[in-house]
């Protein structure tokens, strides 16, 4: 701890902590332009001068860490005029636009420019003519651009998109695409988040509304298994008596969260419908006569413990092959560990410097990860091992080392890697004797990967103090994943790993918590709610009764942190819901929120009620969203099992994989987002599989074709398949590389 | 010392203004009253202040281009705030004064955005550039004034009689060699913008790997934050951008795009830094390049004479990799004859001849006879070493059999190994004599510690000394003796400083009786190397210098025969890799010029380089402001002498991410920028 003083006032700066930071937590203000808590200082706006007693001139408080005893002071009459000087210099020439801007009424410029009570044009520069940018969903004009730099430096150190820069030229400067003529990015839109003022907008909300008519719905993301937190902004969309609300825009804490294009850009996703009485009573009627209710886990806590109770009401078994796979691969690991849920969390990720990835795509799985990690990369210089069969171009820039193993060889590969994060730990017999029992010469023959490889991961940690395992969903539904499990356990327990298991979708934790689900074997009498059945409901694929969207639900997830993160109605939905249907069944609420404080205690949460959540982000960065769950202790009682034959993966394979912002059904109705939902394949695949570029070709057991694109960053003989489209959204009961058959439709 | 009409230059004040040429008062500096061969220079300015060396100059037109330079140059700051827009108002104010618009008020603001860009702009070029100008306001007031009063253009503003030459410098970037542009690849680092790191770097320097490794890093001597603390870890962060660019597979990150082929053809002899850099530089500017190199393997004396627990070579062929990479031609197992090149000057266009220095000279002892048994050349034992160690090439038999080895490896076993040396080869081969299993080694050196700390580096000295090398300083050999010609021991003789009466330089003198004989079975002269010129035909009759190297103007490297260049040690004597880098990048920039249109000559802003270098940019007297002094250089952490002594680990770790964002964040930004006007 470093002490010294703010205008006389002692203060206290941990280690690496700046002025700013002390100054902010020991809640002082100083006035900033550029400056954002999750980046490396930006240094450009120089509004945050400090005077100190060591120093003549002034010092830069974002970027200087206090020494011992210093006396900083914050407030002078010289800092004010210096400080009034920058924003004068901001106010030259900037377009007298605020009644249009999307920005204005939160715009960082106007509210400074007012605080430094500057009315008039005090200097005077030449003008120049800047030509307004179009990249797709973002425009960017340079004439409002204050060149802060937070765009550039979250799309390099949070996203690593890195696909933005400023172009150096003084008065000239811009910000230019990176290595390209236009944008080409995955379009999470943090820039436009960052933006103080209004030079980067979403070219779909420019102009469209006033910032202030906007009705602000905090809300958690429902697309991936991350848990982001988002606001939904919505307004009605007339001035007409009883116009309907739509959502705008969505918008997040940028200062301490991070938001994918599809939680940005993927929101319009929810559906009309008015009540309907006959079909409500089918829907009754089909549920008293069900044997089994299927269902995705795009739902929440709440309508999750409304299944489940059904089921005790009613006797019908439940089916939800996702989470009942994580649910296995979580017991597995609990038999070994001891504790209900692994150790690691999305920050413990951004704070590695050393991360094995294995099984899982992660770039487009969980982007949250990827940020995490791409943090990791650039702020630790965290090195970073993927183990995949598919190399992903979208994580070059962070990964250190690629590891390509043969599809389905993932357990004998982290067999191997136990043997090599184990070495020289202590460890009781029977592991000890397993470790030895491993045929090396077989598992690195079958898998591919060799020693060396392992040599090289030891090699990379050597000096690493803060390390993360991240375990992809690729292993969720591989035939081994149990003992897959119980050697993830043995990492976690015997390393300094800590371990972060990634299932796909939105609440396939808080499903595998709450429900006794059944194997999925019965195929008469289903009910799907979002799912496949005899008698659908739900708000994707083609259903019979109409159920409410994601985002005009209020309800609870649990995301991969094992945290509980509440959700909001953004737009209202007419419509029956799950509880109309259990309450005619016996199993009654008067709301379904009133089913949170029931969530069970047993499984680590808590008796807390929906409305006692909170949903937000303290102004210091604290997390004030939902509750953390309780890990539980387990029985260990697991053991381990031999390591089973590898299997081959041989002839045509396809790897189930989503484009960018795309993950299910929701997000592919949305209007924003690109659907792409070509087969992307490698030369190598398309010569194997006889077909070539712009091919339209269909895959046995799919419905609909798909066009095959030859994608030359991909290497290998496996293609990319995305299965967002197809009706109930991403498939993932099945393990996720697949030997299909593929038939040419013509080109 | 210059003769000047007006100079503000480092606080001096001079002012000649009215006084007859003949009681002119000089200044103290050495001020670039010459610009070129061809032309005097008319006014200097600069982030110190200001020189007239005439009274005809235009100073509302000097100081409206110098802000004019900012706005070209901003290049490089242009990132805050006050530099951006302040640069841009006080052009724009000085050029309406100059051109006959402008106000008295605009004076006024001129001083407020020029006080404020002196108290909060983000690098020194921003903080500086307001000093001269607010120089000029103040001395030649009343040339404004009669701009302002007048509504008159100032005298020379609508006349082109002026050359305007500018150039942006730092003192680190003035004090390497190469002129890497240190800011630029350190705010790289600080915005964890690696890949515009790597690039800022290979601009002048395309060994970033080795160099972020083996520089003795005279940026550092004359890093500005030393004024206040203590230097930054300059050298050693040059490392981030390259490791980005190797863990991550990229292609390679060259500064600018490679012109295509323009047809013209350079041999470059050698391959070491100065070669490889020589050849980098051709190749992107388009010139198809052959390497020639003597040995089997590529890089020079980095290869075969700097150790790897140093330098470890996988590092070293990534840098040649990335030469590799633009087409370069590599013929290696090649020595290059008179004949050859009599061939080359016909072949070629031109000729880059950057063969290093690889004859290890005499230590000047009684019996010191080549073919004792146990005499052996630093570069030849290094040679052995490093191709077996780095490359697996074994140690043939027939030098096996004149070494006294046993093993087809250089293994010491039980061997007493004396070197004689001071420098940074000695070091290097009494820790190789270490890790080649020595049972004792020795270093005899004429001078102190604190001179092999100077030649040397205080890490490098200390860390031999952990790994068990004895220095005896103050002492040389006076004798090898030998049984059959084999040696068995050596003579040592004892020195002492004595003190100059005269209040000169004090004289080593021996310590008579003092002498003693010590046993051993290698003495390895390592004093110092020189260039085998066998290569260069007789009849061409190339100039040398009187340490019997190739001589040029240290310039443009052309050697006293036209088409002919020389760079590196060959040129210099030995010297760093970095001053052959530099030497060798000033070279292609001169053949790549040359080998199109016949002519040597030198780009201004070289010829501002030169300038510079020579005024000297960094002052150590300056007081720093606006930075907070007492933030401590981090240091990366060195393996044990248990874990490195028998082994060729590298002995340094990287600096961690953290240590090299804190010292990014010391980094000062010392920007400036100097401009003649001619």
């Amino acid at each position: 701890m470093i002490e010294f003083t703010i205008n006389n006032q002692p203060v206290t700066a941990k280690k690496g902590e700046t002025i700013l930071q002390a100054a902010r937590k020991a809640g002082f203000y100083i006035p900033t332009m550029c400056y954002i808590e999750k980046t490396t200082p930006c240094a450009s706006c120089r509004l945050c001068v400090v005077e100190t007693d060591k120093t003549d001139g002034l010092i830069l408080s974002c970027q200087t860490p206090p020494t011992q005893g210093l006396a900083v002071t914050i407030d002078s009459e010289r800092l004010q005029t210096e400080r009034t000087n920058i924003m004068r210099m901001y106010d030259v020439n900037h377009p007298l636009e605020c009644g249009v801007c999307d920005k204005s009424g939160a715009c960082d410029l106007q509210n400074k420019t007012l605080e430094f009570g500057v009315s008039t044009q005090h200097f005077s520069a030449k003008e120049q003519h800047r030509k307004i940018e179009h990249w797709g969903l973002i425009n960017y004009d340079p004439s409002l651009c204050i060149l802060c730099e937070k765009c550039v430096h979250v799309c390099n150190e949070i996203i690593g998109d890195d696909a933005i820069e400023l172009q150096f030229g003084g008065y000239k400067s811009a910000v230019i695409p990176k290595n390209s003529e236009t944008l080409d990015c995955t379009f999470c839109g943090e820039c436009i988040a960052v933006c103080p003022v209004g030079a980067l907008v979403s070219s779909k909300f420019q102009y469209s509304a006033n910032a202030w008519e906007l009705t602000q719905i905090p809300a958690t993301c429902a697309h991936c298994s991350a848990g982001c937190s988002l606001t939904y902004e919505v307004r009605h969309t007339s001035n007409l008596l009883g116009a309907k609300q739509k959502i705008y825009r969505v918008t997040n804490n940028f200062e301490v969260a991070t938001l994918c294009g599809a939680g940005r850009f993927g929101f319009d996703f929810d559906i009309q419908a008015a009540k309907e009485e006959s079909v409500f009573e089918k829907a009754v009627s089909a549920f008293k006569n069900a044997k089994a209710i299927r269902f995705s886990s795009l739902i929440t806590n709440e309508e999750t413990l409304i299944l489940q109770r059904l089921k005790e009401k009613l006797g019908v078994k439940l089916f939800n092959e996702e989470a009942r796979a994580y649910q296995s691969f979580m017991d597995a690991y609990s038999s070994m560990s001891g504790k209900s849920a692994f150790s690691g969390t999305l920050d413990a990720v951004a704070q590695s410097d050393a991360i094995i990835v294995l099984g899982g795509r992660i770039s487009t799985d969980n982007p949250a990860v990827r940020y995490a990690m791409t943090t990791a990369a650039r702020h630790n210089g965290a090195k970073i091992i993927y183990m995949h069969p598919l190399e992903d171009v979208l994580l070059q820039n962070v990964v250190t080392q690629n590891v390509r193993y043969e599809a389905g060889s993932e357990e004998g590969v982290i067999a191997m890697l136990t043997q090599t994060l184990l070495e020289g730990c202590d460890v009781d017999n029977a592991i000890k004797a397993f470790l030895e029992s491993l045929d090396e010469g077989y598992l690195c023959a079958e898998s591919n990967v060799g020693n060396e490889e392992f040599a090289q991961i030891l090699k990379s940690l050597r000096r690493a103090q803060r390390k993360t395992l991240i375990i992809g969903s690729d292993v969720l539904s591989h035939k081994r994943a149990d003992n897959i499990a119980r050697l993830c356990a043995l990492i976690e327990m015997h390393t300094d790993f800590s371990l972060i298991v990634l299932p796909q979708t939105v609440n396939t934790v808080g499903v595998s918590l709450i429900c006794d689900l059944d194997r999925d074997e019965e195929s008469a009498d289903v009910v799907g709610y979002n799912a496949q059945g005899d008698f659908v409901i739900g708000s994707m694929g083609e259903c019979v009764l109409a159920m409410p969207s994601l985002n005009q639900q209020e309800g609870t997830f649990v995301s991969i942190n094992y945290q509980l993160l509440s959700t909001n109605v953004a737009v209202a939905f007419e419509g029956y819901c799950l509880n109309d249907i259990a309450s005619s069944l016996g199993v009654k609420a008067l709301n379904t929120i009133d089913y949170t404080v029931q969530l069970p205690i047993q499984k680590g949460f808590k008796a807390i009620g929906f409305d006692a959540l909170g949903n937000f982000y303290g102004g210091l960065g604290e997390d004030n969203r939902g509750y953390m769950l309780e890990t539980m202790d387990v029985a260990v009682e697991g053991e381990l099992e031999a390591i089973d034959d590898l299997p081959e993966f041989n002839g045509t394979v396809v790897y189930r994989c989503n484009p960018v912002n795309q993950f299910n059904a929701y997000t592919a109705r949305t209007s924003q987002l690109e659907m792409d939902t070509s087969l992307r394949g490698s030369v190598q695949f398309a010569t194997a599989a006889r077909i070539s570029d712009g091919d339209s070709v269909t895959i046995e057991g799919y419905a609909g074709a798909r066009v095959f694109v030859l994608d030359e960053t991909l290497k290998g003989t496996i293609a990319l398949f995305p299965t967002y489209d197809i009706a109930f959204g991403g498939a993932h009961e099945n393990y996720r590389f697949e030997k299909i058959k593929l038939k040419r439709m013509g080109s | 010392m210059s003769k000047v009409y007006f100079s503000t230059w480092r606080g001096e004040q001079i002012n000649n203004i009215g006084k007859p040429e003949s009681e002119w008062e000089v200044s103290a500096y050495n001020l670039p009253e010459q610009y070129n061969e061809h032309s005097h220079s008319k006014a200097f300015i600069g982030w110190d202040g200001l020189a007239l060396f005439n009274p005809d100059v235009d100073v509302v037109r000097l100081a409206t281009e110098y802000a004019a330079q900012y706005q070209v140059y901003s290049e490089a700051c242009g990132r805050c705030a006050p530099g951006r827009w302040g640069g841009r108002i006080l052009y724009d104010l000085l050029d309406k004064i100059a051109r006959g618009e402008g106000a008295i008020s605009d004076m006024e603001h001129l001083k407020e955005v020029s006080r404020t860009m002196q108290e909060t702009s983000k690098c020194e070029i921003g903080k500086t550039v307001p000093t001269p100008l607010l120089d000029l306001m103040n001395h030649f007031e009343a040339e404004f004034m009669a701009c302002i009063v007048e509504q008159k253009a100032s005298k020379h503003y609508h006349m082109e009689d002026t050359n305007y030459i500018a150039k942006i410098t730092a003192p680190c970037m003035d004090a390497c060699p190469a002129h890497v542009d240190i800011p630029a690849y350190i705010e790289g680092v600080r915005d964890l913008r690696f890949d515009d790191s790597l690039m800022a770097t290979r601009q002048t320097m395309p060994l970033a790997h080795t160099c972020g490794r083996v520089c003795p890093h005279p940026c550092e001597t004359e890093c500005r934050r030393t004024n206040l603390d203590e230097p930054i870890s300059i050298m050693e962060l040059k490392r981030l951008g390259a490791d980005y660019e190797t863990d991550h597979g990229f292609g390679f990150f060259h500064p600018y795009e490679q012109k295509p082929s323009i047809g013209k053809k350079v041999a470059v002899i050698g391959s070491g830094p100065a070669g490889l850099t020589g050849a980098y530089y051709l190749a992107l500017d388009g010139i198809d390049v052959d390497v020639y190199e003597e040995l089997p393997v590529l890089g020079g004396e980095v290869a075969v004479g700097v150790p790897e627990y140093r330098m470890p070579v996988d590092k070293y062929n990534q840098d040649i990799k990335a030469v590799r990479d633009l087409g370069v031609n590599f013929i290696t197992n090649t020595k290059v004859t008179a004949d050859m090149m009599r061939q080359y000057e016909n072949d070629y266009d031109a000729i880059l001849v950057a063969t290093g220095t690889r004859i290890s000279k005499k230590v000047y002892c009684e019996n010191e006879r080549a073919d004792i048994q146990g005499y052996w050349g630093a570069i030849d034992f290094l040679d052995k070493v490093n191709l077996e160690v780095k490359y697996g090439i074994m140690v043939p038999e027939a030098d096996q059999k004149r070494h006294m080895l046993d093993k087809d490896y250089v293994d010491l076993t039980g061997k007493t190994v004396v070197c004689v040396g001071g420098g940074f080869t000695s070091m290097d081969v009494v820790r190789c004599s270490i890790r080649a299993n020595a049972a004792k080694v020795v270093m005899i050196y004429r001078r102190d510690e604190r001179t092999i700390i100077n030649n040397t580096t205080y890490e490098e000295y200390h860390e031999a000394v952990e790994e068990g090398v004895e220095f005896i300083f103050h002492s040389a050999v006076a004798e090898m003796r030998d049984e059959n010609n084999v040696l068995k021991s050596l003579l040592i003789d004892r020195f002492e400083l004595v003190p100059n009466p005269d209040g000169g330089r004090p004289t080593l003198e021996k310590i008579e009786g003092a002498s003693f004989e010590m046993a051993c079975d290698y003495l390895i002269p390592a004093v110092s190397q020189s260039a085998d010129l066998k290569l260069i035909p007789e009849e061409w009759e190339i100039e040398r210098t009187s340490w019997a190297t190739i001589k040029t103007n240290g310039k443009d490297y052309m050697t006293s025969r036209k088409g002919i260049f020389a760079a590196g040690d060959c040129e210099y004597g030995p010297m760093t890799i970095v001053n052959a880098v530099g030497q060798a990048k000033r070279a292609a920039s001169v053949m790549s010029r040359y080998v199109v249109n016949g002519e040597i000559t030198l780009a201004d802003n070289e010829i501002m380089e030169d300038h510079l270098r020579k005024l000297k940019v960094y002052d150590k007297k300056e007081k720093i402001q606006g930075w907070l002094p007492g933030l401590p250089r981090q240091h990366s952490e060195v393996l044990t002498v248990e874990e490195r002594r028998d082994n060729n680990r590298e002995v340094k770790y990287a600096l961690t991410q953290e240590e090299a964002m804190s010292e990014a964040q010391r980094c000062m930004r010392c920007y400036y920028i100097a401009m003649v006007a001619h």
